[in-house]
């Protein structure tokens, strides 16, 4: 043990001597905070803007005249997302997706305004966040620090020498992985810095906040040992570093953009026009609106009427034309929900072939489990989708119903002049309805949706760990 | 000549270089590949469109035409657009993964319209696509730093450096010619599958060129660079740290910051603005007289004037004129918002005379026709077509002709543009 902090103490006091390792080491702190900064009121900004539309939506929702309800449906409502606390430290796909979506009757829209539409063609290089320099330039810092901590003392001969004296390969490879490790600890301080200030934001949770701490450490501690392990392999420091930044090359940069690809070309997704035509195709077979004679409404027709105990639409009590727009709403918005189901089945099969990926690269695992504890995954934007989707269905159906209560038929048929007033009702309706409140996810669902990629990163750590006795008994030889 | 062959037989000897050649050639090969796919991809979704496009027409027309109402017709047609790839595309992807290349419009407001979004995996479009320019931008670079980093110090470490300067007559062009080598074959193992892949995609020859001498550019920078650094008589471990960082600056770190610096410096109007404003005028119609719409509506397009005057019964004419006039209300609005993106855009390219990577990129999505500014000028054929759109319906609305089947065939077509 005394052999091990030892030899880590000596590394250590070697790296703070190489003036290149200090100034690299303290410019990756300085960009982790700036980083952080840059992040945070970049998030914050974007917050701030959607609160203020959201509530600009809202009030112009309520302050809209008496109307006939129906118009109101068509008049809409603005929903934005909201951004979860940590989406300053991963913001995820939030630049992607669209934040706004405009919800109206029997119609679904996507969400649009995506920054990445807004935005010059930099926002492909990467986004300058703290997860960004986390999983990108930490593990380059690492290399370069590390490369040499074992092949330096074999090209140096020094190696042999340590053997000899009686310390053994795997005190001298355990002292030198601590020495990186700790540095790895050094460099993932400026990130906790910033996390903790996030965790005073409210809405922050402990548990996806435990993961994410747990996770870039386990992440940081593999490329420690990955760097230790390449270093103790190769004949040649230089060797070493070509290997270690061609493996990074390969792991970090290479492989998270060609798992996309594949997955894209193994699941399809059909176009919105195709399902636009799908779903109207769908309706069309359903039940023709248009139609007089169409088999399902007659029968709807006839359903309402026994409900009633009357003979025409005209004796029933209430506005036939609203029963009608509520039926027709739930016909639509169940065929919206199942198109919806189907384009997010095939999204979700893509997303599982890039995580899968993760067994070669721990890059992408821990992108992923980065990305689903922080909320800002594909699943975070689907919550969002759906929660929208259900506020949607239930304002329109509001609207609808108000529309067969409080509208008569009589009015609503009418074409003469002063119809289009008797059509219209109290404008006190549109301001009862209550505004969208997302519903964010609890501790436990971002938790279990991180965990493919936590186990990922952990099986990939034990693996590592292991391979390290080999490699301590494989030096060992070194000796005369 | 037979000096250079003695090099290259030299060059290849080496596993390193071997491997590192070999590499290059395989990433070039697969990302020409992916990016061709995914063009073909594109063009076979656009055609598959197109058949279940005319069905739905079709469909609208067998009951619309029936009522022979133009208003019907116009309501509920919705006329497919498209954004063929241009055929040097699948060099440089650009933001053809996240914008539309299919939108339908229907001849209402088109602000309401233009802005939606194609569906797609927000996932995959994160950390970028694997095509030729990433290859070229991000990846050559570190090909180049393996391949030269250590020439002259290599020797050095080796010990044959004096040897070397002293060789009468070789000495003095050997390092060039190393240098020429292997800049040439890294040249040739990236120009020869994109020239293939070219050639397979009927690209002209004078993009192709452009495209060539960019990659010959690009690499006499890193060459350059490399170089220099190689000329501070450091030892190759360092050389190749000090490389490396250069890379992580120029291709990562400098991009992503000047990304922050330029949409700091540049707010654009939120689209949503735009939208939330639209939706406002639109509305609005239904609250005041009709005629003061139509009054709004006639002095920007007197050549409907002598359209008969509205009576109590709606009229699908005041219906479309509202949605044009909430249009012309927003217009200074989102004209602001396009002027924003194009100056984000511009800044971007000025950046990319400092940063080369930037400028490569930058410029191989321009040759492609796959960035901002082809988006935009989708946007404004579609604005175009929208424009025929209207007017055609306009025809029959405002002048009370009925709008029987066969018009529907009439209608303007997105590929007569």
């Amino acid at each position: 043990m005394r052999a091990i902090t030892l030899i880590a103490r000596d590394e250590l006091r070697l790296m703070r001597r190489n003036r290149v390792a200090v100034i690299a080491f303290a410019l990756l702190v300085l960009l982790t905070l700036a980083a952080a900064l840059i992040s945070w009121s970049h998030q914050s900004g974007i917050a701030e803007t959607r609160t203020r539309f959201q509530a600009q939506a809202a009030e112009a929702f309520e302050a809209q005249p008496d109307r006939h309800p129906h118009r109101m449906a068509h008049f809409g409502n603005f929903i934005f997302r909201p951004l979860p606390p940590l989406a300053a430290f991963d913001p995820g796909v939030d630049a992607f997706t669209g934040n706004s979506i405009f919800l109206e009757g029997h119609r679904q829209n996507s969400a649009n305004f995506g920054d990445v539409r807004q935005s010059s063609l930099l926002v492909r290089f990467g986004q300058l966040t703290p997860a960004f320099v986390l999983q990108v330039i930490a593990p380059l810092l690492l290399i370069f620090l590390g490369y040499g901590a074992v092949a330096r003392e074999r090209e140096r001969g020094t190696l042999r020498q340590m053997l000899v004296q009686g310390v053994s390969a795997r005190a001298l490879v355990m002292g030198k992985l601590l020495a990186l490790a700790l540095v790895a600890a050094l460099v993932g301080l400026p990130a906790l810095i910033a996390f903790l200030l996030i965790a005073g934001q409210p809405g922050a949770l402990a548990g996806p906040m435990a993961v994410i701490a747990l996770g870039y450490g386990a992440y940081l501690a593999l490329w420690s040992i990955i760097v230790i392990l390449v270093s103790a392999l190769v004949r040649r420091g230089r060797d070493a570093l070509l290997a270690l930044l061609a493996l990074w090359a390969v792991l970090v940069i290479l492989l998270p953009r060609v798992a996309p690809d594949i997955a894209a070309q193994a699941h399809s997704l059909p176009t919105r026009l195709e399902t636009d035509i799908a779903i109207q195709q769908d309706l069309h077979r359903l039940g023709d609106a248009h139609n007089p004679d169409d088999p399902f409404f007659n029968a709807f027709k006839q359903k309402v009427l026994r409900r009633y105990g009357v003979d025409k639409v005209e004796d029933l009590p209430v506005n036939y034309n609203g029963l009608l727009a509520v039926e027709g709403e739930k016909l639509t918005s169940g065929l919206f929900d199942h198109y919806a189901d189907r384009s997010f089945a095939i999204q979700q099969a893509q997303s599982r072939l890039t995580d899968g990926f993760g067994i070669i690269s721990p890059a992408i695992s821990l992108r992923q489990l980065s990305m689903a504890a922080a909320g800002t995954d594909l699943a975070g934007h689907r919550r969002f989708l759906a929660q929208a989707e259900a506020y949607r269905f239930a304002m329109v159906q509001h609207l609808n119903q108000l529309q067969a209560d409080a509208v008569s038929y009589a009015d609503d048929k009418a074409k003469d002049a002063g119809a289009d007033q008797r059509k219209r009702i109290s404008a006190d309706h549109w301001q009862s309805i209550p505004q969208f409140r997302f519903i964010a996810p609890t501790a436990g669902d971002l938790v279990t949706a991180s965990l493919p990629g936590l186990g990922l990163l952990l099986a990939w750590l034990a693996l590592a760990l292991l391979a390290l006795l080999p490699v301590a008994r494989h030096l060992q030889k070194a000796r005369p | 000549m037979t000096l250079l062959t003695h090099e290259l037989r030299l060059l290849l000897r080496s596993r390193m270089a071997l491997l590192a050649l070999l590499l290059v050639a395989l990433l070039a090969i697969a990302s020409v590949a992916a990016g061709m796919t995914e063009v073909a991809r594109q063009r076979a979704v656009i055609a598959r469109i197109q058949p279940k496009q005319a069905q739905d027409i079709a469909a609208v027309a067998q009951w619309a035409g029936k009522t022979q109402d133009p208003g019907n017709a116009a309501y509920y047609s919705f006329h497919a657009t498209w954004d063929a790839p241009a055929p040097l595309a699948f060099v440089a992807l650009g933001l053809r993964d996240v914008a539309p290349y299919i939108l339908r419009v229907r001849a209402l407001g088109l602000e309401a319209q233009l802005y939606d979004g194609e569906a797609f995996n927000p996932e995959l479009a994160l950390p970028g696509r694997f095509d030729f320019a990433f290859v070229l931008v991000y990846l050559t670079p570190l090909f180049v730093i393996a391949l030269i980093h250590d020439l002259v110090s290599g020797e050095r470490e080796a010990g044959r450096l004096r040897m070397l300067d002293a060789l009468a007559g070789s000495g003095r062009h050997l390092w060039a010619r190393r240098v020429l080598l292997r800049g040439g074959l890294l040249f040739l193992t990236l120009a020869l599958p994109v020239s293939i892949g070219a050639s397979l995609s009927h690209v002209p020859l004078l993009p192709l060129l452009a495209v060539l001498g960019l990659v010959a550019l690009y690499l006499a920078f890193w060459i350059g660079v490399t170089l220099l650094v190689g000329r501070l008589r450091w030892s190759s471990v360092t050389n190749a740290a000090t490389l490396a960082g250069l890379w992580l600056l120029l291709t990562l770190l400098l991009p992503t910051i000047a990304h922050v610096a330029i949409n700091r410096a540049i707010p654009v109007g939120q689209g949503v603005e735009l939208t939330l404003a639209q939706r406002e005028a639109v509305n609005r119609a239904w609250d005041i007289p009709r005629e003061q719409t139509m009054q709004a509506f006639y002095a920007g397009h007197p050549e409907w004037k002598d359209s008969p005057p509205l009576g109590h019964a709606f009229h699908w004419k005041w219906y479309f004129a509202f949605h044009q006039v909430g249009d012309e209300s927003v217009a200074p609005k989102a004209n602001a918002y396009r002027h924003g993106i194009e100056a984000r855009d511009a800044a971007a390219r000025s950046v990319g005379w400092l940063l080369p990577s930037v400028g490569v990129q930058a410029l191989l999505a321009r040759l492609a026709d796959t960035d901002m500014q082809a988006q935009l000028a989708y946007q404004d054929r579609i604005r175009a077509f929208h424009t025929r759109l209207r007017n055609y319906y306009y025809a029959y609305l405002f002048t009370d002709k009925p709008f029987g089947q066969v018009d529907f065939e009439g209608a303007p077509r997105f590929d007569d543009m």
